[in-house]
């Protein structure tokens, strides 16, 4: 729970949890539902909102935690079409591409949102956005963004070619892929 | 049910008579001619993420062109679109998923599914189980079983990027339900089948009527399971993507004889559901099932089912 309210922090926010809610299953933090809670017996896979993971000493953030970090108080920074698209694809931020933002300082961290305001990552001041930086120079660093669904469905793939390619089996039940 | 028994049974004698002509003459006694059918791409809004006319615009404003679905209310096919509708920033917002136009008919079909108690027994990709998110509004509680451990990311993922929150996900097989110690509302019976060429290019060449009589098998466990675990009065949806009788019509026929449920009446698109299949008779309620055959979507097969109570029984 430490790690989530540590982690929220980070972008001088606060959301008021209801922390009997929030469980912890093997690294992965969900928040359930009054219904959820009482209702489903333990040994989920997943289960509510999913929140994020503790993989070491660090904290890695589900989308919905930062939804639900965006739709309060918090370092926030919205970017033009063209820039929301590169950052989806990976890339950092230019000054010119921000629209509107906060007085953030050098080492903070912002929710980058779209122009209607859906937050599409997180990333980290590089220079004062007050100051007059270098048009050339990135001014927020990439650090997650919704293209990582993307990333981790070819990840996942990859890994299912290879364990197919180890069965060497193809008549198996269907399911269809257009679902 | 005898019937059925021994049709499957006589069925089971013809191993090797399972080629692409095999088939296509099933088909044609069953009453429909087989043709090569492209298949168009749909996508479903999430209604609980966004505004229909906002998501359509926005995906208009890309250069998509889409196409309304006629009888599906949040449905769209995708007419033209230079790049992939699985890589936009709506996409990965969850304000739609891609799901194929007849899958996206079982869902709607509950009755009722707002703060109800909802188990999706196949739950895998998970395009269902979210609209069953998006139909409940992220009310009540649905529990999503699969069975294989390799799909369960893939069915994490597309939860998380939809924002869907009252979703228990189980690797679990669904015809072990009552584990769970609990009785739901509605089931979704999703369940796995031998498929369709429509989406499986080397279908014919991979499918043998074993396949089909093996998956009918396991079919009828799983409905065995699900009536176990739903509660009097519930809602069983059982839907294949399979267009063999043996995993539809024929299954629904043993289901009624053999476990508490009736078949309700449906309004959806398709035809009704056989029951003359190869000469045998099945329940006139049968009818009362929707079979699609390959035209506007993939071939499909869906109807809903009643448990009755137990003093109903043999009724």
């Amino acid at each position: 729970m430490k790690e989530i309210n540590d982690f929220v922090a980070q972008f001088n926010a606060s959301i008021p949890f209801d922390e009997s809610r929030i469980v912890r299953n093997r690294n992965r933090y969900y928040l359930l539902s009054k219904k959820l809670k009482q209702q489903v017996p333990k040994g989920f896979f997943y289960a509510g909102a999913y929140l994020g993971a503790v993989k070491g000493a660090s904290f890695f953030p589900s989308f919905l935690l930062l939804s639900m970090i965006a739709e309060s108080k918090a370092n926030k920074l919205v970017i033009g079409k063209k820039t929301a698209w590169l950052f989806i694809c990976g890339r950092d931020i230019f000054k010119q591409g921000i629209l509107k933002g906060n007085n953030l300082k050098k080492g903070d961290y912002t929710l980058i949102l779209n122009e209607h305001n859906e937050c599409l990552g997180f990333g980290k001041i590089m220079h004062n956005l007050r100051e007059e930086p270098d048009v050339n120079k990135v001014v927020v660093k990439n650090i997650l963004d919704i293209g990582d669904f993307l990333r981790r469905e070819k990840r996942q793939s990859r890994r299912q070619q290879r364990s197919r390619s180890l069965q060497g089996s193809d008549r198996k039940p269907h399911k269809s892929t257009h679902k | 049910m005898h019937n059925t028994n021994f049709l499957l049974a006589q069925l089971d004698s013809y191993p090797l008579m399972s080629d692409k002509e095999f088939f296509v003459k099933r088909y044609k006694k069953l009453g429909w001619t087989y043709r090569q059918v492209k298949l168009k791409q749909a996508i479903r809004i999430n209604t609980m993420n966004s505004n229909r006319d906002t998501v359509v615009k926005r995906l208009e404003s890309l250069g998509i062109v889409l196409e309304k679905i006629p009888f599906l209310e949040d449905g769209y096919w995708i007419s033209k679109s230079k790049f992939s509708v699985g890589a936009t920033a709506e996409y990965l917002l969850g304000l739609y998923s891609i799901q194929e136009a007849a899958a996206q008919i079982p869902v709607t079909l509950f009755t009722e599914l707002e703060d109800k108690m909802v188990l999706d027994a196949c739950a895998s990709p998970g395009g269902k189980t979210v609209q069953l998110a998006n139909l409940m509004k992220n009310s009540g509680v649905i529990v999503a079983l699969e069975l294989k451990q390799r799909k369960m990311f893939a069915l994490a993922n597309q939860l998380e990027r939809t924002r869907v929150k009252n979703t228990a996900v189980y690797n679990m097989d669904a015809r072990e339900a009552s584990k769970l110690n609990i009785e739901f509302d509605c089931v979704l019976l999703d369940v796995l089948c031998s498929g369709n060429y429509v989406t499986d290019k080397g279908w014919f060449s991979k499918r043998t009527i074993e396949d089909v009589h093996r998956n009918a098998r396991r079919q009828r466990q799983i409905l065995t399971e699900a009536a176990k675990v739903t509660e009097d009065g519930g809602e069983i949806v059982y839907a294949t993507c399979s267009l063999e009788p043996e995993e539809n019509e024929m299954n629904i026929d043993w289901a009624i004889g053999a476990l508490n449920v009736k078949v309700e009446e449906i309004k959806c698109h398709g035809e009704k559901g056989l029951t003359d299949i190869f000469g045998k008779e099945l329940d006139r309620s049968i009818e009362k099932c929707k079979r699609i055959w390959p035209d506007q979507t993939q071939g499909f097969f869906v109807c809903k089912l009643k448990k009755q109570a137990d003093d109903n029984e043999g009724n």
